[in-house]
């Protein structure tokens, strides 16, 4: 796998949504090409990043107790 | 509202993915008024329409599409051809900041601030916004995801990729404006 190989299945890797094969592919080139790790290591932090920091929501407790006496 | 047993229990399967609705409903909307009122009419509409659920298969999606296509029907009208999905072009923060010399890269998202995050994907176009919703912070898969949205996974990926774009331009002007990275002064080599 080169570079450019790489990059393009970079969102897939990070999504988990390459198959072993295709994993194992890239792992290789990601074990021998820093460029392509750090990028690697930064598209996971900024997903990580994003699910943190928008998955603190909640839905308010009273609002839960109405829906379950609306619905059962 | 339930009936029978089997449409209670159905309604306490449905309320354990309370909280994924409630936060895709609140980043759709960006109000928490209107984010109970399309959840409390997803829920509704679910339970009408529990017939049309296949057991066994992902509810948490099938959940997800009735609230989106709620949003879409009654909040921002059902024509979603209309909405921009403008392209900020081929950005890639990563890129940028290596160009501007910070390192590691990955520092100046720690120096960003979770509100201006949540800013950051809410000002996203909605059909972008809710697939980052789904893939990025819910953990749908692409397959999962193109459920909810009713999109072939290649629409999924497309309009994923389109968003992240689009996301890490608003992070970069972000840090921009809070002085975490001072822009770029170098100048395009001529060839």
């Amino acid at each position: 796998m080169n570079c450019p190989d790489c990059k393009e299945k970079l969102d897939r890797f990070v999504d988990r949504e390459l198959n072993s094969t295709e994993v194992l592919e890239l792992e290789l080139h990601l074990e021998s090409c820093p460029d392509c790790s750090d990028q690697y290591e930064f598209q996971a932090h900024l997903k990580r990043l994003v699910k943190h920091s928008c998955d603190c929501d909640r839905a308010p407790a009273a609002f839960r107790e109405k829906l379950r006496q609306i619905l059962t | 509202m339930a009936e029978s047993p089997a449409q209670t229990a159905f309604a306490e399967e449905a309320l354990t993915h309370l909280d994924t609705l409630y936060r895709g409903a609140l980043r759709l909307t960006r109000d928490p008024d209107q984010a109970q009122d399309l959840v409390q009419e997803a829920y509704l509409r679910a339970l009408r329409y529990q017939h049309s659920y296949q057991a066994g298969t992902n509810m948490k999606a099938w959940l997800f599409a009735i609230m989106r296509n709620l949003f879409w029907d009654r909040f921002k009208g059902s024509r979603k051809e209309d909405v921009s999905l403008d392209d900020v072009g081929e950005f890639v923060l990563y890129d940028k900041l290596r160009d501007e010399g910070a390192k590691p890269e990955a520092d100046v998202l720690d120096k960003l601030a979770a509100s201006e995050v949540v800013e950051a994907v809410e000002k996203l176009p909605p059909l972008h916004r809710e697939v980052v919703l789904l893939v990025d912070v819910e953990g749908f898969s692409y397959k999962d995801a193109a459920q909810a949205l009713g999109v072939p996974i290649g629409t999924v990926m497309s309009r994923l990729h389109r968003a992240r774009q689009q996301l890490q331009k608003g992070l970069y002007d972000y840090a921009l404006e809070s002085g975490i990275v001072r822009g770029s002064t170098r100048q395009v080599p001529q060839s």
